[in-house]
């Protein structure tokens, strides 16, 4: 997915780890948030006021599409803190339900969103279908790797996303969900051993 | 530091921000008042909201140089968030520079926070305590920007950036034993 970032800013070409990601986002059920730019680009003459209307309505559809995108990756976290709860202990195990609940406001915070933008919301899959994309997790370190993956590509969707939308408050309304998922990587991080802030842009690019 | 001592300094502290980063704002007596909020409110164009974020940038990296030589913050945070606030302010300066601007200068002596020194005098957690509010701060100054800023381009660096931010604030509230990821929306706003 490409993340459109400033050409001055460091390492803002290209994503490591893009294999994985596609896999998750094949799971998650995302359309790429790329075909929302279409989107954009094909409503952008607003000459007079008719055409205005239908930029609106267009914009709207839009963000409606971009913001579908990130929720189907809502509703994968969703699944996979609750798979891999049973193998949590401690803090982690408290941390994971916190992180659980954030999860699943930012999903109805979406869901909400989209219906007001007069779209429909996307449906979660069923728990069965997400687990069986899973990776196989045996550990706690299998489930912290895995939720690590996950809010990496959140990220990553949310910062192409942002730029797509036309609303402001919608844009800031998901930089708020980036920055608690950039929040979850840190945790995740500290947790396995690894450098908490590994990059002072926090891009969804694997560190 | 008491709370409100707390959050006084995090008035001054964004107050300084808006005096250093943008020549509109630098002209109002009441800047040592104003939310970073309102500082992002009044810049009405990518330029002036960026002057202002190199501004609060600048400070951080004082700050956490600060912290760096009295070894405030464990494991090398300071030198780290020195060095990632640096990177910000140098992406941000050359964007400026696309834009015709030019930087503002940048602040040498702690004692130009508030809170600063006396915190940097303190215990770990007093720098940590200080730092919280400061990145707090910051954060809402780019969740503002976010909804300003009409370059996408520089839109995406601010998500970028205020993103790091959250993670900086991760580290410090771990520090002192406090929640990292308190809430859901990160706004910076009555946190």
């Amino acid at each position: 997915m490409a993340n459109d970032l400033d050409p001055w800013l460091p390492g803002g070409h290209g994503h490591p780890g893009g294999h994985k990601r596609r896999d998750f986002l094949r799971l998650a059920g995302v359309t790429t948030v790329a075909s929302a730019a279409t989107i954009f680009a094909a409503c952008g003459s607003d000459d007079g006021e008719s055409a205005k209307t239908t930029t609106s309505e267009a914009a709207r559809e839009g963000d409606a599409t971009v913001l579908n995108a990130v929720l189907d990756l809502e509703y994968l976290a969703i699944a996979a803190y609750t798979a891999g709860a049973p193998l949590l202990k401690g803090d982690m195990l408290r941390l994971s339900r916190e992180f659980l609940g954030q999860e699943r406001q930012h999903a109805a915070a979406l869901e909400r969103a989209i219906t007001r933008l007069g779209g429909t919301a996307n449906k979660a899959k069923s728990e069965t279908e997400y687990r069986r994309g899973f990776p196989r997790l045996r550990t706690q370190d299998d489930v912290l790797r895995f939720a690590l993956d996950l809010e990496q590509t959140a990220i990553a969707a949310y910062a192409g996303a942002i730029p797509k939308l036309s609303a402001r408050e919608l844009r800031q309304s998901a930089t708020a969900i980036n920055a608690n998922e950039a929040e979850h990587v840190s945790v995740l991080l500290g947790a396995l051993g690894k450098p908490q802030v590994p990059a002072a842009f926090v891009t969804g690019t694997r560190s | 530091m008491s709370a409100a001592g707390l959050e006084r300094s995090r008035r001054e502290v964004v107050g300084l921000g808006i005096a250093a980063g943008a020549t509109a704002l630098a002209a109002s007596t009441a800047a040592p008042l104003l939310t970073v909020s309102d500082a992002f409110a009044q810049a009405d164009d990518d330029a002036s909201i960026v002057e202002a974020a190199i501004g609060l940038e600048q400070q951080a990296v004082l700050a956490y140089t600060a912290a760096a030589k009295g070894d405030k913050l464990g494991r090398g945070s300071g030198r780290l968030f020195a060095r990632q606030e640096q990177e910000h302010a140098d992406v941000l300066i050359a964007a400026l520079k696309d834009l015709g601007g030019t930087a503002p200068e940048r602040p040498s002596n702690p004692r130009e926070i508030p809170g600063l020194a006396e915190a940097a005098a303190g215990s770990q957690d007093d720098f940590a305590r200080f730092a919280i509010e400061f990145e707090t701060a910051t954060v809402q100054a780019y969740y503002e920007a976010t909804a300003r800023l009409k370059d996408p381009k520089l839109l995406s660096a601010a998500v970028s950036i205020m993103a790091n931010e959250a993670q900086h604030l991760v580290v410090l509230r771990q520090a002192i034993g406090q929640n990292p990821s308190p809430h859901a929306f990160v706004t910076g706003q009555g946190e």
